[in-house]
């Protein structure tokens, strides 16, 4: 289908035209246009399974399209490999990134392009003259000569030998060859560490060139991703949904340096599936869904609503519907648990907390405050250095993660695929994780029945990309599915307790109001929830009562009804607390004590 | 450049069945076809040379018998590195664990007296239980205090191959004259005959069934397999990790020790210094190519116990070097390597012509 071309589309500087992608059993692309101007930054917008990422890597070499063309600058790109789109000016910021941690941000720069990498190495001229001339002169001759070099004259020799006339300019020579040549052969960062510096002033791309990359944070990581492509002369920049690792305001600051590039003409694509985003960043923005382009619309055209409409395809609650609490007796509880990190720092520093039986205690915290310890401590992951975990009026600190999962806890961890799932194994495998022991006979494993409840659950909680439970592995799952796969196994094993870590970070506006409005459900059937998310309208839609997290200890408690979400932003950033919040609260569980220590 | 052809490399998306599973196979064809090179190097029709290696080996009685006595020890030693390499795990000594078992199986049958109903069991379980207590020793360092369970087997068959040079040499030295081997093993602990070949055979077939059956029914060859994909997630889980790596560990090397025990107590009937031809290195190439299951290996140990038997035979008929046999092993574990990199890339060949600017385009 031809595209249906806006006004003024025909200053694109990129156009993709009817690019198709198929796998096996689906249809990535489905004849996609996309046009994009030279200096805009244009959001990709859609949910994950979409198309997004598949279309952006047949962009950057990576895939070969089945049909279609890409034109750069009005020039017809053939693309092989990533290296063809670098030479064509084509950058791409991966969301897993490619770096070596070990290795300087500098040298990571440098990675891979030889261009600017090595020193000149140039053969010292006067070293092939003193050798042309060397033999005929007999010096050469008379040194290798076996009659003398006797043994113990060597060392006369030798000295002799340098004294005579050319060998000293030999030696000088092969000096400077060898200088040559290790320079040849190691790196000299000073030009490259000064373009870095230049970048940093010029678009606020700020990392120190000498600093190691596994010194940085997630933010700096990005940033030398960012360099890396600058470094190579970028004029068309793809980011694959920079901002899913990103706290709120290290996204504030990409935000910020993709406008200066934008400015200096470099054209920035953008794939999300955050709205916000789009709004927030984007001149204009092609929608995709199921694999086709749904539009192409200017961002100022357009609301919220309509942009989630033509994602998903069909209205999209925002608010999930959250009847009042029946709340029951405590399920979950702590007391006073202090935890510290590897190298000694503390990082939990005397939390309490306690969740009744249809109820979700929302913590609101930005994240690095202590919230994975306090998971990990709550599901039995993690044992606290001091203090106690209760789950069902019963002492278990320490009792071990199988304990807990035995007494009704269930975790939905941060990172799901490092914690939650093994990506190398099946669908099925996956989602017996929690229930192969209960399940299994005498140390017998069912794999009939085991595929059997996944199909089945793989239809409840509509996870899509499966095509059979038992080959299917969990890995090639999008992020939203992925979770849905953690949720109907946490979820189906009927919890008393249910641990929730950033459950929608990463996932579709489709799968957020499903997952929310499922854990909803959960808490509805008598499920306590302790749900953790540094997302404030999550918690707000989420929770019955809201701890804020600062600096391992909780700072304040308060409720949906009593706070707003810019007070409670107020105290996730360590502001001092009114003290009051939570002190008038029966069964308060927070200390109020402030924050400031 | 107007014409000509490139070789282009491009990440598959997909591996195709045929890949997944042919890889084996692929492999010691690859293998087999740059052996062949070095045989025409040598002089020799590598067609004459393979028949006899694999065709004369296969249809002879006494090559089929050897065959499988070899396969034994390279099934259980297989299997020894196969099941803690499941779960992440590489057991590299599975040679000390087998000179382990050799060590405790020949001191039962020298020290214990009672009928082969009662002996031959017991020689066997002293085998495993020693090989079990060597892979113990690097379970429990890397469960619990997480030392890198590849030196430590490795450092440990060291000491296993010693200990037997210096027990025969010294507490064990039997038999006549002052050679460094223990007294044979009385009638009674020696494995019963099945035709041409021990009773060994029919043990190595039920270990590697056994081990099948662990891997893909229980449990346990659940959690095995959870925790060599992703260790996190199976402690989240509730797996206890921890255990996992021990039991690997002391059940693979109990089997090596079972290998070492039949290999005295089957074949050689006394215990000798350095009596095993490295079959418990030669387990390593054998557990990758069967990695994807327990019967796999034991196809695997097939394989290269026919290399072993027909490189001999080569080696007689043709004046073959039997070292090209372990030159063929290594080219397997080469290609092995080299078929990781065809499964993730696709190689083309693609006619290069020069790209076409878009007439309508400004131009550049």
């Amino acid at each position: 289908m031809p595209a249906k071309l806006p006004p003024g589309e025909s200053d694109a500087y990129l156009r993709l035209a009817g690019i198709r992608k198929t796998f096996p059993g689906v249809v990535a692309n489905d004849d996609v246009d996309l046009t994009v101007r030279r200096g805009e930054v244009h959001a990709l917008l859609g949910e994950n399974g979409a198309g997004k990422s598949t279309l952006m890597k047949v962009l950057y070499g990576l895939y070969e399209p089945d049909a279609g063309t890409i034109t750069l600058d009005g020039e017809r790109l053939d693309l092989d490999s990533p290296q063809d789109a670098i030479d064509s000016g084509i950058g791409m910021v991966h969301q897993h990134f490619m770096l070596i941690p070990r290795l300087t941000v500098a040298e990571n720069v440098v990675l891979g392009d030889r261009s600017h990498a090595a020193r000149e190495f140039t053969w010292p001229a006067d070293l092939t003259d003193s050798l042309r001339g060397l033999p005929g002169a007999g010096v050469g001759a008379r040194l290798a000569s076996p009659a003398r070099a006797r043994l113990p004259d060597l060392g006369r020799a030798a000295d002799r030998a340098a004294s005579l006339p050319g060998v000293g300019t030999v030696l000088g020579a092969i000096e400077r060859g060898v200088v040559g040549t290790t320079n040849a052969l190691t790196l000299d960062l000073s030009a490259p560490s000064e373009r870095i510096r230049e970048f940093a002033a010029e678009y606020g791309v700020d990392v120190a060139p000498d600093a190691p990359v596994w010194d940085l944070d997630v933010g700096g990581r990005q940033r030398v991703e960012i360099l890396k492509t600058l470094y190579r002369d970028v004029e068309l920049l793809v980011l694959d949904e920079p901002t899913a690792v990103l706290a709120p305001a290290e996204a504030e600051r990409l935000f910020e340096t993709l406008r200066d590039l934008a400015d200096s003409g470099i054209t920035v694509i953008f794939i999300t599936h955050k709205l916000d985003e789009v709004g927030a960043i984007a001149d204009r923005v092609t929608v995709l869904r199921d694999g086709q382009r749904v539009d192409t619309v200017p961002v100022d055209s357009v609301s919220r609503d309509d942009l989630a409409r033509m994602m998903v395809g069909r209205d999209v609650l925002f608010d999930v519907d959250r009847p009042p609490a029946a709340v029951g007796d405590p399920v979950l509880a702590a007391d006073g648990l202090e935890t510290t990190d590897q190298r000694g720092v503390g990082v939990l520093s005397g939390v309490d907390l306690s969740v009744r039986s249809g109820e979700v205690l929302g913590i609101a915290g930005v994240s690095g405050n202590g919230q994975t310890h306090l998971a990990a401590c709550l599901v039995g992951v993690r044992d606290p250095d001091a203090g106690t975990v209760t789950v069902g009026g019963r002492d278990r600190t320490g009792a071990g993660p199988r304990a807990f999962l035995e007494a009704g806890v269930s975790y939905v961890p941060e990172d799901r695929v490092a914690e939650a799932t093994v990506p190398d194994l099946s669908v099925m495998h996956n989602l017996m994780l929690k229930s192969y022991r209960a399940d299994s006979d005498r140390g017998r494993i069912d794999y009939g029945a085991a595929a059997a409840r996944a199909e089945r659950l793989v239809e409840e909680f509509d996870i899509r990309g499966v095509r059979d439970v038992r080959e299917t592995p969990a890995g090639d799952l999008s992020g939203g599915n992925l979770q849905k796969l953690v949720l109907a196994r946490e979820l189906s094993r009927d919890p008393d307790v249910l641990v929730a870590h950033q459950p929608t970070r990463g996932v579709d506006v489709g799968a957020v109001e499903f997952l929310r409005s499922t854990i909803l459900d959960q808490r509805a059937s008598g499920t306590g929830v302790v749900l953790l998310s540094e997302d404030l309208d999550e918690v707000f839609a989420m929770s019955d009562r809201i701890a804020v997290i600062s600096e391992g200890r909780f700072v304040a408690e308060t409720t949906p009804e009593e706070a707003d979400p810019e007070t409670v932003g107020l105290w996730m950033g360590g502001e001092r607390t009114p003290g009051d919040a939570a002190a008038d609260r029966p069964g308060a569980t927070a200390r109020p004590d402030g924050g400031g220590e | 450049m107007v014409g000509g052809y490139e070789l282009t490399v491009s990440a598959r998306e997909d591996v195709p069945r045929w890949l997944a599973y042919g890889t084996p196979v692929l492999t010691v064809l690859g293998a087999l076809a740059v052996g062949a090179v070095a045989l025409l190097a040598l002089g020799v029709d590598p067609v004459a040379a393979y028949g006899t290696m694999f065709v004369g080996t296969l249809t002879s009685e006494f090559g089929v018998s050897q065959t499988l006595l070899r396969a034994v020890p390279l099934a259980l030693t297989g299997l020894a590195v196969y099941l803690p390499l499941r779960a992440g795990l590489w057991n590299i000594g599975a040679e000390g664990q087998l000179y382990l078992g050799a060590i405790a199986g020949t001191w039962v049958g020298l020290n214990v007296d009672a009928p082969g109903v009662v002996l031959v069991p017991l020689v066997l379980f002293g085998g495993g239980v020693a090989g079990g207590l060597w892979g113990l020793v690097p379970g429990l360092l890397r469960a619990r205090r997480g030392v890198n369970e590849i030196i430590v087997t490795l450092m440990l068959t060291f000491v296993g191959v010693e200990l037997a040079g210096y027990l025969v040499r010294g507490p064990m030295r039997g038999g006549e004259g002052n050679f460094p081997v223990s007294a044979e093993l009385p009638a009674a602990a020696l494995l019963p005959e099945l035709g041409t070949v021990h009773a060994g055979v029919l043990v190595a077939l039920v270990a590697t069934v056994a081990v099948r059956l662990l891997i893909t029914r229980t449990t346990t060859g659940y959690e095995v397999v959870v925790t060599g994909s992703n260790a996190d997630a199976a402690d989240t889980a509730g797996v206890d990790v921890e255990w996992v790596y021990v039991f690997v560990l002391v059940a693979g090397g109990a089997l090596a020790g079972l290998a070492g025990a039949i290999e005295i107590a089957g074949l050689q009937e006394k215990l000798r210094p350095n009596f095993s031809p490295g079959y418990g290195f030669t387990a390593i190439p054998i557990a990758l190519l069967g990695r994807r299951g327990a019967l796999r290996v034991g196809l695997a140990s097939l394989f290269f116990a026919v290399l072993v038997v027909g490189g001999s035979s080569m080696e007689l008929e043709f004046g073959v070097p039997a070292a090209l046999v372990e030159v063929i092993q290594a080219l397997v574990i080469l290609f092995l390597i080299t078929a990781e990199f065809f499964k993730r890339y696709r190689i083309g060949v693609e006619r290069t012509r020069e790209t076409a600017p878009v007439p309508a385009g400004e131009g550049s």
